[in-house]
């Protein structure tokens, strides 16, 4: 193989089914991180239109307040259930809480960081996220 | 600034803002979510001072702790002295026209100027 057949770029450093749930967690959080700055910002946006007075709000209320927008919004719930609790399985992972103890690489050089309490951690990520995401459609679906 | 410290900040307004978002959140779920969107409603919590406040700090530790974070990604794709230059001066300043944006509305709701 030369070198140029083993180049796969960025199609095959984003393929998730290679790499395990990690490269899955790795992409999530990337994804659901960048989701929420938008959202962050065209929140900021949304509530500065308080400054248009009654009228203006409710025009843009009109806008979000639809199936569509309730719909957005409960997966902006999700992104932020997951993007959290997946954050502090890693902001635990960098502080060597959870990766195991050190130990002499021996065939087939399983990752000792990559064990069964960050599986977890990443599986109950998801977990949550679905079921705040339910939660959200619930109370906004519910009225 | 070393990156270690930048992570450190990174770490710190990810808690902080956890802590007060979810607080945030639950002010809406004290009525109705729509009724708790109601002009008035809206109004009397930005002229709360100390929930405005809060309000302000989300967004400072928010803004914060997303234009690193979007820093960090966009430094993962590329490198080069210019390019690590140019991301890291835009994702400031972005961070702090996002800042007096939102400070903009809280100040203004919340001295009446509307």
């Amino acid at each position: 193989m030369t070198q140029d057949e083993n180049k796969e770029g960025i199609g095959g450093m984003a393929n998730p089914t290679r790499y395990g749930i990690e490269r899955v967690a790795y992409w999530l959080m990337r994804l659901s991180g960048l989701g929420l700055l938008a959202y962050f910002v065209a929140h900021i946006y949304e509530t500065s239109n308080i400054l248009r007075g009654q009228v203006g709000w409710n025009e843009f209320l009109e806008l979000t307040q639809t199936t569509g927008g309730h719909i957005f919004l409960a997966i902006v719930i999700g992104m932020c259930v997951f993007h959290t609790v997946n954050g502090v399985r890693v902001m635990l992972g960098h502080g060597g809480v959870g990766v195991g103890k050190p130990a002499r690489p021996d065939y087939p050089y399983d990752p000792a960081s990559q064990n069964y309490r960050h599986k977890i951690g990443i599986y109950s990520a998801i977990l949550l996220a679905a079921i705040a995401m339910m939660y959200g459609m619930a109370v906004m679906f519910g009225e | 600034m070393r990156e270690s410290t930048i992570m450190k900040i990174h770490y710190g307004t990810a808690l902080a803002a956890v802590a007060l978002v979810a607080v945030h959140i639950l002010m809406r779920l004290t009525q109705g979510f729509a009724e708790s969107l109601e002009y008035e409603n809206v109004l009397a919590n930005y002229k709360f001072i100390p929930y405005a406040a809060m309000l302000e700090l989300i967004l400072i530790l928010l803004s914060v702790h997303g234009f690193n974070g979007l820093r960090v990604i966009l430094l993962e794709l590329k490198q080069g002295r210019l390019y690590e230059k140019a991301v890291s001066y835009g994702c400031l300043a972005a961070m702090f026209g996002l800042i007096a944006y939102g400070s903009r509305t809280i100040i203004m709701t919340n001295m009446g100027m509307v």
